[in-house]
């Protein structure tokens, strides 16, 4: 029987109601009681931060898989579309030719080839690679499943409270499917608000509204301490526990220096904000970093649109500069801060396009065989897994399911593949399903 | 045939105070019968032990002297083993290409699997002991999922003796369990027993058979007791009532169990002596009763009575979702009749606020959307349908005619709102998900795929509901393609469901019903309700009074409220019983129900614990307290602050207990867990603390609006020119609904009388403080 692993848990949890049924050997996780428990003595213990964790850069609409990570030099121009392959650190292995900086540091980063998936609406696409299950078929629908990162956010939570465990950068994006769902909403990603990049960047959820200073809250604080006396044996649920722990939380990054000083990016020297790129997916990665710093288990970074069915090379020129520079520099960075190997780095969207262009100089959605990058986290460097038929199309070779990804992810990240947890109805729905780790990147 | 028999399984007798110990077994001299034999044995525990230790060895199977047959022993095997888990080769993908059908529901693919597939490589009936499925079972070639079986053990001595007699497929004709018992069935436990079930199938051809070592077993409790893989329980840490299922094949029973919450029987006489002496005495009804007799046999004394203040608070906040007013606080203080509460609660019932905050609840369960239908027709339909249901609450329809008049909805949405539930159920799983969690408390999803792992409910079931709703047909109405405007709903004359397993004809069957006798034309809709309204539909009358319930009281009598099973039995069946037994004799007569429960002695308890009390969390010997849900939080916080929240497209001032579907936006109400309306379960609605919340409640921009407000509360407050003690009375009971403490008071006051540079944030913090306290932020 397999116990999720509980962040700085004492030994004392006992299972309330059916948080831990056994129906035949599917092991369900904690349940919220007891994770609000262990939420609460972690932060009183002052644990530091340990174990691996994530960002994600997010791919909104569906990146080009023949324009950046698999190009098809030999196919014919109405295939191989506008861009010339580059010859990377790593012999053997192109990029296109708008990922020079990948290139430089292509010995750190994996390519998957021949990830696929058998729908072509953005809405089902993106449930299917946030969740790993194919989702609503209409985009009025609700997610039905937890994304990667709330099953993380769930799983093992923050590495140092009250630093939220899952932030997305700027906001929730993917037809909502970057949620909790069954998990419940404390799982849901703490969402940063604002690009990095402005001048005028704040953290609304940090920034004290009009007319409140620190002062205040710090005398708000004290008079709260003197007046919550309600005894919390009263309540045996652990809600009240719970509560009481955000609440401290909350006043510590409201009023506190750290989260505020986490969430600062200008302290960061000039020349490292040149090198990430003075723009919102530059500045967004330097901040995942220093969040990652600061305790936060997964960071997405929402990026695009990538959704170019007209005039792809505008649209490409504009978007894939500033992705290369801000990946490449935070697996520089990364690395320069023995960062690397605890820190998984992602690129994924919910599809790539059609490797042939269509009459507008665009391509449109196709999720039979696209790409995605993975880096550090302990990941195998400069390698490709998989490989596309000969002018794109289908998978040629070692096919990777979205459940593949994510089960790769969560092995990364210490997450035992046989972790389920219990949706609305009361089933057992497995993290990671038929998925099994792509054992080529270890 | 053997036994397998425990200690317990022999003492059927009682002490007089009904607690059983392992003292007392000890001074019993009990037999234990193995293998035919009666072996003397001395004492409870020893007996038990060995008992289990010993096993039981197949004697008749080891001499080839009798038949192993599939069905009822080599899938039990299998399913004891894991082997067909959902973890393992049960899933619907198998596991390394050799799949079960999941906890052994389908024999007939199971023999396939083993037998046929796989070039029939994982059996060898010339060399049963090299068969692949005893080798991997025995981890001798590797197996992923480890060595789960022993040489010698009576799991492979059934295994290797069914093999051995040439691996027989099931026959129709072989014999079929019909029941299990389980011995013992009811048990008084003290804190530190612990006892052996035994577990008996009765198969169709009269013979029965000890099934002990090959049935699942699972506690609903496993903090009170916890049960081993062969039926050993052991008493938890907490006390309360309990059940373990026992489930063979398709059969399941319950063992229920009482652990007191006094150890000693003088302990648990002496705490019956104090509730038969309460001051004053509990009123006899018979809910009272039921409660009585629980806490009795539990040995709990209830907490004492919440005060005028707290229950008023209680009351009002679950009746019409809303704070009492400082006014209503005083008046009803001051009120001296011996029934100021049931006057107080047939005021409560008789305010719109009622109607509207039970509108709410119920547009949740109804799933009445307004995401998605954002065309002027379709938000229309959401606001029919809403009004729809406030106006039957407010008019206090029989709930069978409010349930019938929804499942059998025909014609548009203007002439009938309630069609405008079939708007958003639109499938067969929709329907079954709906109306078997709604309306029965039951939860058959599961049994889409396959049978219910812990239930008596199989695919047959699941079609059997599914096939009522198949005679619904719609008729235009469609603006685009994805989304129905505002089409119609008829009745179909004929149509077929197939279960697409099996392809069989599946004809309309209400859950553990009979076949529907239907002629064309007719709406099997009509008589489902009809039997569902019936008076002795074991579902419908307890699931509404259990969903009252749990709302009034914190938690069901059966917990979760949509999951009743013979494994997940209410934790006092009497109290269900009674509850909705005055439901029905009430003709469905909604607030006599709540009456009912608001009058009840468990509702009108303190929410602190007393020390013999502290642990109970199921026997309702206190009032559990809860958070305000969203919509409760934030127009006590408008009410309080006296700044009306500002809602998007609503008129100025509605409350949010009003608003017309879930698709207002409001960050906060989403913060606070306001459901998406995606499913029947109340349990979407999460009462889950996040930090998220908190931060809301700390730098939200909308609770500084409130206080910074120059017309708002803490404004005019500011500006009072009356001693600071004055302020600080006048402000506790606004916002806690009770006068200040002493100690609150001196804080307080010196607290304004210190911040005197700038007495608007003086009192803009101090009203902060007060509402940050969970005193504010729970119902208690």
């Amino acid at each position: 029987m397999m116990q999720l692993p509980k962040p700085g848990c004492g030994l004392d949890n006992r299972p309330t109601r059916r948080a831990l049924l056994q129906v035949g050997g599917p092991i369900l996780g904690l349940g919220l009681a007891d994770l609000l428990r262990c939420d609460a003595r972690a932060t009183e213990a002052g644990k530091a931060a340990s174990g691996k964790s994530i960002i994600v850069f997010w791919t909104d609409g569906g990146i080009s898989q023949q324009d950046s990570y698999d190009l098809k030099p030999a196919a014919p121009m109405e295939y191989r579309g506008a861009y010339q392959p580059i010859g990377t650190t790593v012999p053997g292995i192109q990029l296109g030719e708008r990922l020079p900086r990948q290139a430089e540091v292509m010995r750190r980063v994996a390519i998957v080839r021949s990830v696929h998936h058998e729908n072509g609406i953005h809405a089902p696409s993106a449930h299917w690679m946030q969740t790993g299950y194919f989702g609503p078929t209409l985009a009025r629908n609700a997610a039905q499943k937890p994304s990667l990162g709330s099953v993380i956010a769930r799983s093992v939570g923050s590495r140092r409270p009250p630093m939220p465990a899952y932030i997305t950068i700027p906001r929730l994006e993917a037809f909502g499917y970057q949620g909790a769902v069954y998990l419940g909403k404390a799982y849901n990603p703490f969402e940063v608000g604002g690009d990095p990049n402005a001048s005028d960047f704040k953290v609304p959820n940090l920034t004290l509204p009009g007319g409140l200073t620190a002062a205040n809250v710090a005398k708000r604080r004290g008079l709260l301490d003197s007046f919550d006396s309600l005894r919390r044996e009263i309540d045996e649920s652990g809600v009240m526990d719970g509560l009481d722990t955000f609440k401290r939380q909350a006043l510590e990054m409201v009023s506190g220096e750290r989260m505020r000083a986490a969430f600062d990016i200008s302290v960061e020297s000039a020349e490292l904000r040149d090198r990430y790129g003075r723009h919102r997916y530059g500045q967004s990665a330097l901040l995942a970093r220093r969040l990652i710093e600061a305790g936060a288990r997964c960071v997405n970074i929402n990026t695009g649109n990538w959704d170019h069915h007209n005039d792809i090379v505008k649209g490409l020129d504009e978007h894939l500069p500033p992705l290369d520079r801000a990946i490449a520099a935070l697996i520089v960075d990364l690395e320069e801060r023995g960062m690397l190997d605890d820190v998984l780095v992602y690129c994924v969207g919910e599809f790539g396009r059609t490797p042939r262009m269509n009459g507008h100089s665009g391509r449109d959605h196709w999720s039979d065989c696209f790409s995605v990058l993975l880096a550090g986290g302990g990941i195998q460097g400069g390698r490709v897994v998989g490989a596309s038929e000969k002018w794109g199309g289908g998978v040629l070779e070692r096919p990777v399911s979205p459940l593949d990804l994510l089960a790769t992810i969560y092995r990364q990240l210490g997450i035992p593949l046989d972790t389920h947890f219990e949706d609305a109805s009361g089933r057992p729905v497995s993290i990671v399903g038929a998925g099994r780790p792509i054992n080529e990147l270890f | 045939m053997n036994w397998h028999v425990g200690i317990a399984g022999w003492v059927h007798g009682s002490t007089p105070s009904g607690l059983m110990s392992t003292r007392a077994w000890a001074t019993l001299a009990v037999g234990i019968l193995v293998l035919g034999l009666a072996v003397p044995l001395a004492a409870g525990e020893t007996a038990n032990s060995e008992a289990r230790a010993g096993g039981s060895t197949d004697e008749e199977l080891a001499a080839g002297a009798r038949r192993v047959f599939f069905g009822t022993e080599v899938v039990p095997v299998l399913t004891r083993l894991g082997c067909n888990g959902g973890g393992c080769h049960g899933k619907a993908t198998g596991q390394n290409g050799f799949r079960l059908s999941l906890l052994g529901f389908e024999p007939e693919f199971d023999y396939e699997s083993l037998v046929t597939e796989s070039r029939g490589r994982r059996i060898s009936i010339a060399a049963p002991d090299r068969s692949l499925l005893l080798l991997k079972a025995t981890a001798r070639v590797p197996h992923g999922g480890g060595r789960r079986l022993e040489e010698a053990s009576d799991e492979y001595g059934i295994l290797r003796g069914w093999i051995a007699q040439g691996a027989l497929p099931p026959h129709p004709g072989d014999a079929r369990p019909l029941r299990i018992e389980i011995d013992p069935a009811e048990r008084v436990l003290d804190s530190n027993a612990s006892l052996q079930l035994r577990v008996t199938v009765f198969l169709s051809d009269g013979s029965t058979r000890d099934v002990t070592r090959q049935t699942i077993y699972q506690s609903n409790e496993p903090g009170i007791i916890s049960v081993d893989t062969v039926g050993g329980v052991t008493v938890g840490d907490r006390r309360g009532v309990a059940a373990v299922m026992a489930r063979f094949g398709e059969q399941i029973a319950t063992f229920r169990a009482t652990v007191p919450f006094v150890d000693k029987p003088e302990d648990l006489a002496s705490a019956q002596a104090v509730l038969d002496r309460l001051d004053p005495p509990i009123p006899d009804t018979q809910i009272n009763r039921m409660l009585i007799r629980q806490w009795r046999r539990l040995g709990i004394v209830p907490s004492p009575m919440a005060d005028d203040a707290a229950f008023l608070r209680r009351v009002t906040l679950d009746i019409c979702g809303t704070l009492p007013t400082p006014d209503e606080l005083s008046a009803y203080r001051a009120d001296t009749r011996d029934d100021k509460r049931e006057r107080l609660i047939d005021r409560l019932l008789d305010r719109p606020e009622y109607a509207s905050y039970f509108a709410l609840k119920w547009a949740d369960i109804l799933r009445n959307r307004g995401a998605g239908y954002s065309t002027s027709q379709q938000r229309a339909g959401t606001a029919l349908f809403a009004s729809w249901i406030r106006d039957s609450i407010a008019s206090n329809k029989r709930y069978d005619r409010f349930v019938t008049e929804i499942l059998t909805a025909a014609g548009r949405q203007n002439e009938n709102p309630p069609t405008v539930w079939y708007r958003t159920v639109r499938k067969p799983p929709e329907f079954v998900e709906s109306v078997a969690q709604a309306f029965l408390g039951v939860r058959v999803q599961c049994a889409q795929c396959h049978h219910h792992p812990t239930e008596r409910w199989g695919t047959a079931d699941y079609f059997g509901l599914a096939a009522v709703f198949s005679r619904v047909g719609r008729k235009g109405g469609f603006a685009d393609a994805e989304v129905p405007t505002d089409e119609s709903i008829f009745v179909k004359d004929h149509t077929e469901v197939r279960d697409p397993r099996t392809g069989k004809t599946v004809r309309p069957r209400p859950l553990g019903g009979t076949d529907l006798d239907l002629k064309p034309g007719d709406d099997p809709r009509e008589s489902l309700a009809r039997w569902m309204t019936r008076a002795d539909n074991p579902f419908f009358a307890r699931t509404m009074a259990n969903r009252l319930w749990a709302h009034f009281l914190g938690r069901g009598i059966v917990h979760p409220i949509d999951d009743a099973r013979d494994s997940n039995p209410p934790s006092n069946p009497e109290l269900l019983d009674a509850l909705a037994y005055e439901f029905v004799a009430s003709g469905y007569d909604v607030k006599q129900l709540i009456r009912a429960i608001c009058n009840s002695h468990a509702y009108a308890l303190q929410a602190t614990p007393t020390e013999n009390n502290i642990a109970d969390s199921q026997s309702f010997a206190r009032f559990y307290p809860r958070r305000l849900q969203a919509e409760v939080l934030i127009d006590a916080l408008s009410q309080v602050l006296d700044v009306p929240t500002e809602f998007p497209g609503v008129s100025p001032g509605t409350r949010s207990i009003d608003l017309p579907d879930e698709n207002v936006a409001a960050h906060f109400l989403d913060v606070f867990g306001r459901p998406s309306r995606l499913s029947a379960c109340e349990c979407e609605r999460t009462d889950a603390p996040s930090l998220g919340q908190a931060l809301e409640l700390v730098n939200s921009s909308e609770i500084q609006r409130k206080l910074l407000h120059p017309a708002g509360y803490a404004a005019r407050l500011a500006a009072l020119d009356k001693p600071a003690t004055e302020l600080v009375h006048e402000i506790f009971p606004r916002i806690l609904s009770r006068p200040a403490r002493d100690e609150e008071l001196r804080t307080a006051v010196n607290f304004l009388e210190s911040e005197t540079a700038d007495r608007a944030e003086a009192c803009r913090s101090l009203l902060w403080a007060l509402f940050a306290t969970n005193e504010f932020l729970f119902n208690h």
